[in-house]
């Protein structure tokens, strides 16, 4: 079994005007470490190697340190200037590009969205582009006699998938499995040695600086500000018995919980 | 600050400060109030490396550096001062010494163990009328065949109530060697379970309340004479050795503490609203927040600076001996603003500076008072002159 995790980097703090990543403001994108640790209990579950994938500036290199830390195989960064200023479109083509380049492959793993900008496109665009079944939200992977099943969560449902024949591309959801913690040791040693990050530039996956960056997307991020949440306090009088039930009631109505 | 820390350093914070606020921070103040030993964390930690940091690999340990140790060792005590005391004496006056003068036998037999967190360390110097001079030590191993007859009463011992492996201090032979009288100290290596091995009470400690400090008592314990760590009557030399190393950990301990503080009194001046604006909008609170930031910010980079100079294999010593002294002044000054700006609710249990105004307090007396650091740094500074 071959399984791709595609993380991200993503920038820790609110940007205050020009957003600038820098490895001390970046961290692993959280939602990706649901996608990690599923690849890498599929890889204690049926053997194979796992590849964690990443699009980003240099910087990003460290992210799939930490990956490797965790216990994937391999680091391979997709980097190139020409991918700035990509949309999820461009990002999505570009990471099929290169997960064409890393071919073949049973799983290609994504989390259900980045912390950062919030999209959770360019799992199911990827999917699309490579023209494989792709399930969202999944919770669990089984497999029996040789056919996996693909459990999904969604809106307090509870879907089962059966699935033909790998490869196929899933979304983790943030409650399938408890991330492992990277050892000291393995941390220490993903930094330190000589644990080659392949780095891949655009012709490496052969694409033309047309398709990716800002010549590659047809939506472009115009402003990006905080919104001002006005706060109303209401008081709710009554003994506490009715305060609960009222405040309940509110927050039903508002569909808050239900 | 960053100019001094590599990607490795930075990957090791974010990693142990996402383990220390999941699974440290919300038992904190439970483990603080209770005077309790979170074995379920401890073996978490053991599982990851964090008892054996700077061992090699080949030993069990993590074989990070000085300065991931110091940033380990900060991210722990950011959210409980206690683990972080029972991380940094395990691995700095336990396993250091150990590695570093242990026979490949004793070195095979001890250090795995405690590196996989399997068993913990502690280092027995303080005696009743031994403290800061450890000349006064009067444990005595008197040799009898294959093993040294241990009789030794220990007070303070970090981690003195779950300890393993033992250091003791003590004399060997003294009526017969005069020399030993004052000046030969050696070190045993006396392991928990021995028969004539008992431990005190856990001591009713104002801060640290979670590290099981005791007092271990050997009587007419017997030793087995390869359990001699060093040579005979190189006691002193082992100690000064470990505490090289150890006042970098607790310097470290100091500002993690610290920069607790620091985070908390920003927090809450942000949030606490007096004369109608938050209280950070008062001079007098942004004067607090700005000596407690620039402080932080010193100790810090006297730390790593420290940890630097041991990577680079450089004496770091007297740098270390500095960081020790500011770092837990430091401690004790934020910790104590932090109080002043939660006013009467800081010194309530139900805010988290009260914890760390006690727990910092003692960042003054152990591992070398600041008086003994003074009479240290003071020393070696009129030595260069």
């Amino acid at each position: 079994m071959h399984s791709i995790v595609c993380i991200k980097s993503v920038v820790l703090s609110t940007p205050k005007g020009r957003m600038s990543r820098s490895p001390e403001k970046s961290v692993l994108n959280p939602f990706d470490r649901w996608a990690l640790e599923m690849a890498l209990q599929i890889k204690e579950a049926h053997g194979g190697t796992v590849t964690a994938l990443s699009m980003g500036p240099p910087a990003s290199e460290s992210i799939l340190r930490e990956a490797m830390a965790m216990g994937v195989d391999q680091g391979v960064l997709l980097c190139d200037r020409a991918f700035a200023a990509s949309d999820t479109l461009a990002t999505s083509r570009s990471l099929t590009a290169a997960v064409r380049h890393l071919s073949p492959f049973d799983f290609l793993l994504f989390g259900v969205c980045a912390a950062d900008s919030d999209t959770g496109q360019v799992g199911p665009q990827t999917a699309s582009f490579l023209d494989i079944p792709m399930v969202g939200h999944v919770t669990r992977v089984e497999s029996a006699n040789g056919v996996f099943t693909l459990h999904r969560q969604l809106d307090g449902f509870l879907e089962q998938y059966e699935l033909a024949s790998p490869p196929v591309a899933m979304t983790i959801h943030p409650a399938a499995v408890e991330p492992r913690d990277p050892t000291l040791g393995a941390l220490g040693t993903a930094f330190d040695s000589a644990f080659p990050i392949t780095c891949l530039d655009i012709a490496a996956v052969g694409l033309e600086p047309r398709q990716v960056g800002v010549f590659g997307s047809p939506t472009r991020v115009l402003s990006v500000k905080p919104v001002d949440k006005k706060r109303v306090c209401e008081w709710i009088q009554g003994d506490p018995a009715i305060q609960a039930d009222i405040l309940v009631e509110k927050l039903v109505k508002a569909g808050l919980v239900g | 600050m960053d100019m001094l820390l590599e990607e490795k350093h930075r990957a090791v914070r974010q990693s142990v400060r996402r383990f220390c606020e999941r699974e440290i921070k919300p038992i904190a103040a439970e483990i603080d109030q209770e005077a309790r030993f979170p074995w379920e964390v401890i073996e978490k930690m053991g599982r990851l490396g964090y008892f054996g940091i700077q061992v090699p690999e080949s030993l069990g340990g993590a074989n990070l550096d000085a300065v991931s140790y110091a940033i380990i060792v900060e991210e722990i005590a950011r959210v409980s001062g206690a683990i972080a005391l029972c991380v940094t004496v395990h691995n700095s006056v336990a396993v250091f010494p150990l590695l570093t003068f242990g026979t490949p036998d004793q070195i095979q037999k001890w250090v795995p163990p405690l590196a996989r967190g399997e068993k913990i360390g502690a280092f027995c110097l303080t005696e009743p009328n031994a403290g800061s001079d450890a000349g006064g030590i009067e444990a005595t191993a008197i040799a009898d065949g294959d093993t040294f007859k241990v009789n030794a009463n220990k007070v303070f011992v970090t981690n003195g109530g779950v300890a393993d492996t033992c250091l003791i201090f003590c004399r060997i032979n003294p009526s017969q060697d005069p020399s030993a009288a004052r000046t030969g100290i050696s070190v045993v290596v006396a392991e928990r379970g021995t028969p004539g091995f008992t431990t005190g009470d856990l001591e009713d400690l104002c801060g640290m309340r979670a590290n099981p400090v005791c007092s271990i008592r050997l009587s007419d314990c017997r030793v087995p004479k390869e359990n001699l760590l060093g040579k005979a009557g190189n006691g002193l030399k082992i100690g000064l050795a470990a505490l090289d190393t150890g006042r970098m950990g607790i310097a470290a301990q100091a500002l993690g503490i610290a920069q607790a503080a620091l985070e908390e009194g920003i927090r809450y001046a942000n949030q606490r609203h007096q004369f109608g604006v938050p209280i950070a909008r008062h001079a007098s609170i942004q004067n607090m927040i700005a000596d407690m930031a620039t402080q932080v910010d010193a100790a810090r980079l006297m730390v790593y600076r420290a940890a630097l100079l041991k990577d680079k294999k450089q004496p770091f010593s007297k740098a270390s001996a500095m960081a020790k002294l500011f770092a837990a002044e430091t401690a004790a000054k934020v910790t104590d603003l932090a109080v002043q700006i939660h006013g009467g609710y800081g010194y309530s249990k139900a805010y988290p500076v009260e914890r760390y105004y006690r727990d910092a307090r003692v960042t003054r007396i152990y591992e070398g008072t600041s008086e003994i650091h003074r009479m240290v740094i003071a020393k070696s500074v009129l030595q260069e002159g």
